[in-house]
C-alpha cells in the first residue's frame, strides 16, 4: 500500500498520501489543516530584548532571581534544585528521539528591554499588544468587553459573551494581566507568580514545590532553578471564580528557553476553570519549553485546566520545533475535590507531558481528556497519571491520538490504586488513528491495582462505560463500531465545546475527527 | 575474559557473581559468549529496566541457593504417553528410544541466539545450559504428524536449573508440546525456541507450580512461517518470582497464533506473564487471552505487546484481552496492554479490566440458593476456564488443577 514500497522507517520520501479505506475524509482534511505549512502563529515580533548571559551556571540563576527582585529563600530554592539538577541524568524512556540538547546554547531569561511588568495596558509596547492581538489574545479589557472581533453588537450580546481573564506571557516575563481588579472584588487572586512572590509570599511559599517537588525529574527541577514567570491563581473558599482565568505564552526570541510555573490553589469550595494557550514562531533552531503546572484543589474544590497547545512543530522535514517537557500535576488534596485536564495538543517537534492527578482526598475525582494530532515528523508521547490514594476516589481517561505524516504519537499512562483507596474506579479509553502508512501510533498503559474492591476498566470494555447508550444505538440499527464511535465523539465533543472560542480555533477544527478506521 | 564481563555487571551482587563463576567453568565457545555477553550487559534485570519493572529479579535473587523448603508440586501432566525429557539442577535426561518423526541432535557447543539483548534471562539459559561434558542445546526435528507429545519437566533440588530447547517443526508436521516448571531450584531459567516452518502446527501447554522460594524465568521464542498455527495455554501459580516470557514472531504471511494463559497467585507468590507478539509479515492473527486470580499478599503481573512495523505489517489481525481478579484484598494486579503500530491498516485491539467478582452474577447464583462461597468458587472458576480452552487433551488436566487451588 505504500507508494515507496520501502521498508525503511525513515527514508521514504513520497509525498502521497495514500488513507485507508474507511477513514473520515474530514479528519483527514483535519490533520491536513495543521500541517505546519499552515501554521498561523509562525510570525516573530521584532522588540528590544533583554537576555542573560548564554547558559546555565548558577550565576544564571542568581541573575534571573535578581531580576525578579527575589527574597532570599526563593534564590536557595532555585539554587538547592540546580545543585540537584547537576546530579540527574535526562530521561530516555519516551518513545521520542532528538538530538541530544546543549543546555548551555540556551537564553534562560528574555524580556522586552522596557521592562516586565507595566502599570498600565496603555504602556505595553505595541509590538507587544499587536502580537497578541494577531494570536487573537485581547489584552485591552474593553475590547475583551465587546470581543475582539466586535462580535457582541448589542448589549445583551455583551452581557452574554463569556469574558476571560488573561495573563500573558511574552518570553520570560508577564507583560500584561487583566481583570484584575475585578477579580480582587471577588477575592481571586490572579497574577504573575513573580508579582506573586512579592505580594502574597505566605502562600506561594506555602503550596509552591508541594504537588511537584523541586527533585521530581530532570525537566521540572530544571524548571525550579530557572522558572522565569508563569501564572498564580487563589481562589478563596466558597468563591466560584467569575470568569474564566487564562495564560497565553507566546516564546518570541531566538535561542530562548521558557520555564513557566504555574500554580493554581482553590480553597475549600472554590471553582476556578482555566485555560492556556501557546505559540511560537516558526524558528530553524530548537527550543526548550520545560514549564510545572501545580494545582492544588482543597474540600470541595473544583480546577478545570484547559490547554490549547500550539507551540511550532517544526518544519515538515522536521527542522526546528519546540521541545515540550512539561510537568504536570493536580493534587486533590481535599475530600470531594475535583480536577479535570483537557487538553489539545497540536504543536511542538517534540511532547513529554503527562498531565496527573494524585486523588488523595476521599471521594475525589480526577479526569483527563486529550486529543494529541501529530503531523510532519512530529513526536509526542504523552499521556496522564491517576494515582488513587483516597477512598472511593474516581478517575477517568479519554485520549485520542491522530498521526499523519511520518510522525509519532504514543499514549502514556499509569492508572495506580493504592491499598487504601477503597472502592476506587477508573474508565481508561484511548484510541489511535493513523492517516498514511509511514506514521505511528502507541498505546503503553500501566495499571495497577491493591484493591479487590476497585473496579477498572481499559478500552475494550467500552460497551461498560455506556451499556444502555449502546444499546439504544445499536436496536436503532448502528452497527457496533458506529454505536461506539457516536458515542465517545459525542462525549470529547462535549468536552471541547467547553473550551471558551477564543482559545479553542485548534480545537473546533478537531471536531470532525471521526473514531472509523481506528487502530486499536 | 571474565573479569571483563564481570565489569559489565554495575555492583553485581552475589547471584550475580555466582553466574558469572558458573560461566566462567564453562568450556570457551564464542556463541556461548555472545549469550553471556547479552545478559551481562545489564546483569539481572531490576525495577529501573522497563519491562522488568513489577519482576525485579535483581532484588528477589541475592543469592543462588538450594531453598530450605523447595516446592513440592507432583507433576500433573501425564507423561506415560508422552516422550519425556527431564532437566534437574545435575543435569538433563531423555528417552532412548524416539518414535519416527523425532530427531533428538545434543550439540556440544551452544548455538547462537539471535535477539538476545532483549530476552536477558533467556540469553542466560542458552550460556549456561548444559556442561563441560553435556550438550549446550538440545535440538529436536519434527517431521511426522500423529507424534506422541514431547513433555519437558523441570523439577529437582538445587542451587540452579539452566536449560536450551529447539524445536524446529518441518512444513506440514503437527506437535503437541507440554512443560512443567515444578521448582526445587533456587533458580531456574530456561530458554525454549519454536521454529513452525510452512503450514506446521503446535500447541505448547506450559505448566507452573513452585515454592515461595524459587525464582524462575522461562523464555520462549517462537517463530512463525507462512500458514504455520500455534497455540499457547499457561497455567501458572507464580513462586517468589516467576516470569513466563514469549516472544513471537510472525515472520510470513497468514500465520496464526492463540497465546492464553491463567494465573493464580496465593500469598508470597509473584506470577507475570509477559508476551510481545511481532506482526512482521502481513495478514497474521493473533488472539491472547490471559486471566487471573489473586489472594492477599499474592501478585499478578502482565505484560503484553503488540508490534507492528511499517508495510510489512498490513492487515494485521491482533486481540489481546486481560481480566484479573483481585480475590480478597491485599492482593495485587499490575497490567501493561501495550500496542506499537506502524501500519495504518490493521486492526489491534486490546482490552484491560481489574477488579473483583461481578456482583450481578453472585446475586443471581445467591438468589438460586448457592452460598456464598461455592458461588464465588463457581465463578471464579468458569473466569479461569476460558483461558484454558484451547489446551486440547490437557484443558481438563489444568482446570482440575484449578479448581483445587480456588477450593482451597
Amino acid at each position: 500500500m505504500d507508494c515507496c514500497g520501502g521498508t525503511d522507517e525513515h527514508e521514504d520520501d513520497c509525498t502521497e498520501v495514500t488513507v485507508k479505506e474507511g477513514i473520515d475524509a474530514k479528519t483527514v482534511e483535519a490533520a491536513k489543516a495543521l500541517e505546519s505549512e499552515n501554521y498561523s502563529a509562525g510570525f516573530s515580533t521584532a522588540i528590544d530584548m533583554e537576555f542573560s548571559p548564554k547558559g546555565l551556571s548558577e550565576d544564571t540563576i542568581r541573575f534571573i532571581s535578581a531580576k525578579k527582585e527575589e527574597p532570599e529563600w526563593l534564590l536557595d530554592w532555585r539554587l538547592a534544585a540546580y545543585r540537584r539538577w547537576l546530579t540527574m541524568e535526562e530521561p530516555t524512556w519516551a518513545k521520542v528521539r532528538y538530538e541530544p540538547i546543549d543546555y548551555q546554547a540556551y537564553y534562560y531569561y528574555a524580556a522586552p528591554k522596557s521592562g516586565a511588568k507595566y502599570e498600565s495596558i496603555d504602556d505595553v509596547p505595541k509590538e507587544i499588544l499587536e502580537t497578541y492581538e494577531k494570536l487573537g489574545i485581547p489584552l485591552r479589557e474593553a475590547e475583551v468587553l465587546l470581543g475582539v472581533e466586535g462580535a457582541a453588537e448589542t448589549a445583551a450580546a455583551a452581557r452574554e459573551a463569556p469574558r476571560v481573564a488573561v495573563d500573558a506571557v511574552f518570553d520570560s516575563v508577564s507583560v500584561a494581566t487583566t481583570f484584575r481588579k475585578e477579580l480582587e472584588k471577588a477575592g481571586v487572586i490572579f497574577m504573575s507568580i513573580s508579582e506573586a512572590v512579592r505580594e502574597h509570599p505566605e502562600l506561594v511559599k506555602k503550596y509552591l514545590g508541594t504537588v511537584v517537588p523541586q527533585s521530581d525529574n530532570f525537566f521540572a527541577t530544571l524548571n525550579s532553578a530557572v522558572f522565569s514567570d508563569g501564572t498564580f491563581v487563589y481562589v478563596p473558599k466558597g468563591v466560584r471564580c467569575p470568569m474564566e482565568l487564562s495564560t497565553y505564552f507566546r516564546m518570541n526570541a531566538e535561542n530562548t528557553g521558557q520555564f513557566e510555573r504555574t500554580l493554581i490553589v482553590c480553597d475549600e469550595g472554590a471553582y476556578v476553570s482555566y485555560l492556556e494557550g501557546c505559540t511560537a514562531p516558526m524558528r530553524d533552531e530548537n527550543q526548550l519549553h520545560a514549564a510545572v503546572v501545580e494545582l492544588v484543589a482543597l474540600d470541595d474544590a473544583e480546577i478545570k485546566y484547559s490547554t490549547v497547545q500550539n507551540w511550532w512543530p517544526g518544519d515538515e522535514d522536521g527542522k526546528g520545533g519546540i521541545y515540550n517537557f512539561v510537568t504536570k500535576r493536580g493534587d486533590c488534596r481535599g475530600a470531594r475535590s475535583k480536577i479535570s485536564w483537557t487538553q489539545v495538543e497540536t504543536g511542538s517537534a517534540v511532547t513529554w507531558k503527562y498531565p496527573s492527578c494524585i486523588l488523595r482526598g476521599d471521594d475525589s475525582v480526577g479526569e483527563f481528556y486529550s486529543i494529541a494530532v501529530t503531523n510532519g515528523r512530529q513526536q509526542a508521547d504523552t499521556g496522564t497519571k491517576m494515582i488513587h490514594l483516597g477512598k472511593r476516589t474516581k478517575s477517568r481517561i479519554i485520549s485520542k491520538g491522530i498521526s499523519a505524516g511520518k510522525s509519532d504519537n504514543t499514549y502514556r499512562g499509569l492508572v495506580s490504586i493504592n491499598k487504601r483507596a477503597e472502592k476506587a474506579r477508573n474508565f481508561t479509553q484511548c484510541d489511535s488513528l493513523l492517516i498514511g502508512g509511514r506514521c505511528g501510533a502507541h498505546t503503553v498503559p500501566y495499571v495497577e491495582n491493591r484493591r479487590a474492591d476497585a473496579q477498572l476498566e481499559h478500552e475494550a470494555t467500552t460497551t461498560k462505560l455506556s451499556e444502555d447508550q449502546l444499546f439504544y444505538a445499536r436496536q436503532r440499527g448502528l452497527g457496533e463500531e458506529q454505536a461506539v464511535a457516536l458515542l465517545v465523539n459525542g462525549f470529547v465533543r462535549e468536552v471541547l465545546q467547553e473550551l471558551p472560542m477564543e482559545f479553542a480555533v485548534e480545537a473546533q477544527k478537531l471536531l470532525e475527527v471521526s473514531l472509523e478506521g481506528s487502530v486499536g | 575474559m571474565s573479569t571483563a564481563l564481570r565489569d559489565l555487571i554495575a555492583n553485581p551482587n552475589a547471584a550475580e557473581l555466582e553466574l558469572i563463576a558458573r560461566y566462567g567453568m564453562l568450556p570457551e565457545d564464542a556463541r556461548r559468549e555472545r549469550a553471556f555477553e547479552a545478559f551481562a550487559k545489564g546483569g539481572l534485570p531490576h525495577r529501573r529496566v522497563e519491562g522488568w519493572h513489577w519482576s525485579d529479579f535483581k532484588a528477589s535473587l541475592p543469592v543462588i541457593e538450594t531453598p530450605a523448603q523447595p516446592g513440592t508440586a507432583q507433576d500433573p501432566l501425564p507423561a506415560d504417553d508422552a516422550v519425556l525429557f527431564s532437566f534437574t539442577p545435575t543435569g538433563f535426561t531423555w528417552a532412548e528410544s524416539l518414535p519416527e518423526g523425532i530427531r533428538v541432535l545434543a550439540k556440544p557447543e551452544a548455538q547462537a541466539f539471535g535477539a538476545s539483548e532483549d530476552m536477558p534471562l533467556g540469553a542466560l539459559a542458552a550460556a549456561l545450559a548444559g556442561g563441560k561434558t553435556k550438550p549446550g542445546t538440545l535440538m529436536i526435528e519434527v517431521t511426522g504428524q500423529d507424534l506422541p507429545r514431547l513433555h519437558f519437566r523441570f523439577s529437582g533440588a538445587g542451587e540452579a536449573n539452566f536449560a536450551r530447547v529447539q524445536i524446529i517443526v518441518r512444513p506440514g508436521a503437527k506437535l503437541a508440546v507440554s512443560e512443567s516448571y515444578l521448582g526445587g531450584a533456587g533458580f531456574t531459567a530456561s530458554l525454549m525456541e519454536f521454529s513452525l516452518q510452512a503450514g506446521a502446527e503446535c500447541s505448547r501447554t506450559v505448566y507452573q507450580r513452585t515454592g515461595k522460594a524459587e525464582v524462575l524465568a522461562a523464555t520462549a521464542a517462537v517463530q512463525l512461517d507462512e500458514g504455520a498455527d500455534y497455540r499457547q495455554t499457561t497455567l501458572a501459580f507464580g513462586g517468589k518470582l516467576t516470569r513466563l516470557e514469549t516472544r513471537l514472531t510472525h515472520q510470513e504471511t497468514g500465520a496464526k497464533a492463540t497465546l492464553n494463559a491463567a494465573y493464580l497467585c496465593a500469598d508470597g507468590h509473584h506470577a507475570d506473564i509477559t508476551t510481545e507478539v511481532r506482526h512482521g509479515a502481513p495478514s497474521c492473527v493473533t488472539r491472547q487471552l490471559t486471566k487471573g486470580a489473586v489472594l492477599d499478599g499474592g501478585r499478578g503481573v502482565y505484560q503484553g505487546k503488540f508490534f507492528v512495523p511499517r508495510n510489512v505489517g498490513q492487515k494485521t489481525d491482533a486481540d489481546m484481552q486481560h481480566n484479573a481478579l483481585l480475590l480478597e484484598e491485599g492482593a495485587e494486579v499490575f497490567a501493561k496492554p501495550e500496542l506499537e503500530i506502524y501500519a495504518d491498516n490493521v486492526e489491534c485491539a486490546h482490552g484491560n479490566t481489574s477488579g473483583a467478582l461481578d456482583a450481578n452474577q453472585m446475586f443471581y447464583m445467591r438468589q438460586r440458593g448457592i452460598a456464598e462461597e461455592e458461588a464465588r468458587a463457581l465463578l471464579t472458576e468458569a473466569f479461569i476456564a476460558e483461558a484454558l480452552e484451547e489446551a486440547g487433551e490437557l484443558e481438563d488436566v489444568l482446570r482440575v488443577q484449578a479448581r483445587a487451588w480456588l477450593a482451597r
